[in-house]
This record gives C-alpha cells, sequence and structure tokens, in this order.
C-alpha cells in the first residue's frame, strides 16, 4: 500500500470515528428530549397553568411553581446584569491589560463554572440561617450569583470586540470616556450583551441546586419573597421522586414547559447574535 | 525672536522657502515618544502652516502616524505610551497636562484609517459630539448637521436618509462622514491618518477633493502611504524615517529636489 492509499484510509477511519461520536452524544440528547417531549405533552393540560401544586390525590397543576420560578429568575435577572454589565465594563474599557483585570477575569471564570450546590450552600449559610428561614429572597440571590459571571463574562468579550477605532473616533471628538462607554460601545455591543443575560436566564430557569438550599419549596401561593416561595426545579425533584403517579405526570409536564421556554431563549438569543453581525 | 525661527533653528524646516502670508498654528519642538521603553519619535521638530495642507511621508514603522496621534493626545489613552516635547498650539502647549485634552480634542479633530461610523443614524453620527458641547435648540443643530454634511461634500447623498443607520453607507460615504463628524465641531485642525487607504479610487478621489476645500478653513495635517497623494494634496511634506524628521518642506521641491539622500530614495521607490 502506498502512503497516497494510506492516508486516504486513515482519512476514511477519523472521519467514520467522528461521525460516530457526533451520533453518539446526539442519540443521547434526542432520546432525553423525546421522553420529556412525550411524556411532558400527555401530561400538559391548561390546569397547569391555572391551578395550584396539588396534595396527593387530588387534582392540580404548577401555577405557584412556575410563579415562583419567574418571579426569583426575574429578581435574579435584575440583581445580577447591571452589576454583571458594570463589572465587565470595567474589566474591558478601565482594566483590559491589567494584572488586576487579568486576575478577576481568571476568578470570574472559577465562578463561572462553580458548581451550583455550592453556591446554594454560600447563600444558605449567608442568608438562610441568619434570617432564620428559606426565603424566595436567598433563591434569587443565589440565582443571581450564577447570572452575574455569565454577564460579566459576556459584557467583557462583547465590549472588546468592539473595534478599537470606533473607541478612539468617539474620544478623538473629546467626548469622556464613560459617555462614550454608555453612548456609542454599549450600543455597538448590544446584541451581543443582551445575549449573554439570555443565555444566563435560560442557565437559572433550570437550577435545582441554588434554590432547594435557600428558596426551598411551597406547596401554596405566595408572593412574599420573604417566604419559602415554589419553584419548578424543586417541585419536579420532589414530585419524581414521590410514589404517585399524578405527580409524576405534573414533573413531566413541567419539565417539558422549562425545556420549551430555554428553547425559546437560545432561539432568540441566536437570531439577536444573527442580527448583530448583519448591523455592525 | 518668535516660535517660528526658533525652531526653524533647531529644526529641518526650510524657513526660506516658507510662504510668507501663512502663519504658524502648530509649532512642534523636540517631541520624543515612548510605547514602553521604544522610542518611536526621536527629537522632531516642525512647523504647520494654517489653513494649508501638509503631508508626513514615510515607510511604514517611521512615527508618522505617531507624530500625528502626539497632536490630539490620542496615544493618552494608552497606559504604556508618553510623550515629550512641547507641541504649541496658537502659543499654548497641549501636551502639559494641564492643558484638557477635551478641550483640545474639540480643536484638533481626527480622522482614521478605517471609516467606523457610531451604530446610530447618520443625523446623529454628526450631532453626537456637538449635543455633548453646545446646548442648540432643534434648527440649529438640523441647521449645523446639514452644514457638516455640506461641508464633507456628503449633503447631496444622504440628505434624504439622514434616519437610516450610518451602516447603510458606501466606504466612501462612511469616511466622508467621519469627517463630517470631526468638523461638525468646527475644530481649529484637521489630522487624517490615512484617509483614503481603505477606500477605491472614486472614493479616494472624492476625498482627496474634499481636502483641497477644506484648507479654506481648517488647517490639515495628513499622514500616507501614497506619495503621489501627498504630492496632489499638500503644500507642505515632511519625510520621517526611522522615528526622525529628515526632511520638511515645500512639496514641490520636495518632490522635485529633495535635500537629503534618503528623502531621494524613497520618493523615487528605491525603498519603502
Amino acid at each position: 500500500m502506498n502512503r497516497w492509499r494510506r492516508r486516504q484510509l486513515q482519512d476514511y477511519i477519523a472521519k467514520i470515528l467522528a461521525t460516530l461520536a457526533t451520533f453518539f452524544g446526539l442519540f443521547w440528547l434526542t432520546w432525553i428530549l423525546w421522553t420529556t417531549a412525550s411524556k411532558g405533552l400527555s401530561a400538559l393540560k391548561w390546569g397547569l397553568f391555572t391551578q395550584m401544586t396539588p396534595a396527593p390525590g387530588s387534582d392540580g397543576g404548577l401555577l405557584n411553581a412556575f410563579a415562583g420560578s419567574l418571579v426569583m429568575c426575574g429578581v435574579a435577572v435584575l440583581i445580577g446584569t447591571p452589576i454583571g454589565i458594570g463589572a465587565g465594563t470595567y474589566l474591558s474599557e478601565y482594566a483590559r491589560d491589567t494584572r488586576l483585570g487579568f486576575t478577576i477575569r481568571f476568578v470570574n471564570d472559577i465562578l463561572l463554572s462553580a458548581p451550583s450546590i455550592v453556591i446554594g450552600l454560600f447563600i444558605y449559610e449567608l442568608m438562610v440561617r441568619p434570617m432564620g428561614h428559606f426565603s424566595a429572597w436567598a433563591g434569587a440571590v443565589a440565582l443571581s450569583f450564577i447570572v452575574l459571571p455569565v454577564v460579566v463574562r459576556t459584557t467583557d468579550e462583547m465590549l472588546q470586540l468592539v473595534p478599537t477605532v470606533m473607541r478612539e473616533s468617539a474620544l478623538a471628538l473629546g467626548v469622556p470616556q464613560w459617555k462614550v462607554v454608555r453612548q456609542v460601545l454599549y450600543r455597538a455591543a448590544l446584541s451581543g450583551i443582551l445575549t449573554g443575560v439570555l443565555l444566563a436566564l435560560a442557565r437559572i430557569s433550570g437550577e435545582t441546586a441554588p434554590v432547594l438550599f435557600t428558596a426551598l419549596n411551597n406547596q401554596y401561593w405566595t408572593s412574599n419573597l420573604n417566604q419559602p416561595m415554589a419553584n419548578v426545579p424543586v417541585v419536579i425533584f420532589q414530585y419524581a421522586l414521590s410514589p404517585f403517579e399524578f405527580w409524576h405526570a405534573l414533573a413531566w409536564a413541567g419539565a417539558f414547559v422549562v425545556v420549551i421556554f430555554v428553547l425559546i431563549l437560545s432561539l432568540t438569543s441566536r437570531w439577536l447574535v444573527a442580527r448583530g453581525q448583519v448591523s455592525v | 525672536m518668535n516660535d517660528t525661527s526658533k525652531v526653524t533653528a533647531i529644526s529641518a524646516v526650510n524657513s526660506a522657502v516658507r510662504p510668507p502670508d501663512t502663519a504658524a498654528k502648530i509649532t512642534a519642538r523636540n517631541v520624543n515618544f515612548y510605547y514602553g521603553k521604544t522610542r518611536a519619535l526621536k527629537d522632531v521638530g516642525l512647523v504647520i502652516q494654517e489653513k494649508r495642507v501638509t503631508a508626513l511621508i514615510g515607510p511604514s514603522g517611521c512615527g508618522k502616524s505617531t507624530l500625528l496621534r502626539v497632536f490630539n493626545r490620542m496615544y493618552a489613552i494608552y497606559p504604556k505610551q508618553r510623550a515629550e516635547g512641547e507641541i504649541l498650539l496658537d502659543g499654548e502647549n497641549v501636551l502639559d497636562p494641564r492643558y484638557s485634552i477635551n478641550r483640545l480634542r474639540t480643536k484638533v479633530g481626527m480622522v482614521f484609517q478605517k471609516p467606523v461610523p457610531f451604530p446610530m443614524s447618520i443625523y446623529d453620527n454628526v450631532a453626537y459630539a456637538l449635543r455633548h458641547y453646545e446646548n442648540l435648540s432643534r434648527t440649529a443643530m438640523n441647521d449645523r448637521v446639514e452644514e457638516s454634511l455640506k461641508d464633507a461634500a456628503l449633503w447631496d447623498e444622504v440628505k434624504d436618509t439622514l434616519n437610516n443607520s450610518a451602516l447603510s453607507l458606501s466606504g466612501g460615504q462612511q469616511q466622508r462622514l467621519c469627517i463630517a463628524r470631526a468638523i461638525a465641531l468646527k475644530p481649529e485642525v484637521l489630522l487624517l491618518d490615512e484617509p483614503t487607504s481603505a477606500l477605491d479610487p472614486i472614493s479616494t478621489a472624492k476625498v482627496e477633493q474634499l481636502i483641497d476645500e477644506l484648507k479654506a478653513n481648517y488647517t490639515v495635517l495628513i499622514v500616507t502611504h501614497n506619495m503621489q497623494q501627498a504630492a496632489r494634496v499638500s503644500e507642505f511634506t515632511g519625510f520621517m524615517f526611522l522615528g526622525e524628521l529628515i526632511e520638511f518642506g515645500i512639496t514641490s521641491d520636495m518632490f522635485t529636489h529633495p535635500d537629503h539622500k534618503k528623502t531621494e530614495d524613497y520618493i523615487t521607490g528605491r525603498f519603502g
């Protein structure tokens, strides 16, 4: 066999292995989505969004859990986004090539990949124990700790992608730097930063560990953020472990809704990125 | 002894051929520049005449863009860059830290190699700095935007689409928009850093014609790679090499009989 034939064969084998690996990964992913969709769809009903979580044996939905998740995720995004954009701006515009900047970026990357259960326990010690009870505030703060590094990272990266000459052009007009950042650079990086916020929201909407140790759960409706609050991931967790068929069905339906929510967020962020590339 | 004559003694300025009817707008003396520890400009001194076009030519890395960026202290946004010496704008040293950097930049406008409109409408691009500096009424603002776009020879092409995104313009139009944006503040000096190197020949011709018109109101300093362009648009030319200003004088003289061997080698295309 000459060298050319051997290389062709190697190329062929590598291609097959790579394809197999892709399909191996896709197989499980499709299975998970298929199971969620089929079991979730069959349990999907209007009552899911109008009724509270039921006691064993009675009928019900997931209204309080959906509402609780929305409230806590919303508060988490409201806390994490401004701080994250501020910190990302600092890293990109004021500390780009400094030692301090590199250190903060490194620590932020650690926070980005920190196991969420660690964050849950941290907030448990920081808020739940001193307050003496679980609360939605604690849940929202725990989730905001997951939002924060994602927003810091994307803001930093998106601002760094803005061409230097745009910064220089604006500064050359004698406009102060803070105004240039706010009026020119944020505009140029807007779609990217929004994408980061949406991806952070997608990430926290399924997080269980941080809320399990902080917001816990609530079988009833509450709008008081000082009390334990129901949320979809913990409800799924509890119902999935229960012996009741009806609770299992509700858990599947909840999981399906979360998957759809995340899917919509991902599509929106992709659309934003595509739109951003056309206009910048 | 006035500023100009002092500089003449210490720099390559050839005072004998300077037309007597113009005044010195900028006088640079002993300008040194450092990127960290690397010295990029070596004792540069020159006089820029008011309402004339002065070109800086030289091979890549000779320091011509670096010198240009000293005039509006553009380098100051980078912590490791540093300039020494004196640059007198109407007699005031702009390198003095007490000279307000934002005041300097309203007097000395700059246009860059790559046209980069801000991600906003054509109108807002021109009005951007005006909104920061002047509290104009709506009609006064409209007038200023129109005036700037007319001065930049862009008005006729965009007057019906002022609210469109500036990113929808062609490259040549974007560069003229950048010029309009810079002259909206009515600066006294305009720094052009290779303003046509990213443009096609037709757009280049338009920008060159514009430069010729701009000198009625502005002192123009242009850095260019293109020697024909320097010959076409400028009245004075400085040739730089390895951070030094080798020769400075009237453009036609320099291109016909340069004083230095290096200049001759460069303009005849022997290197660079």
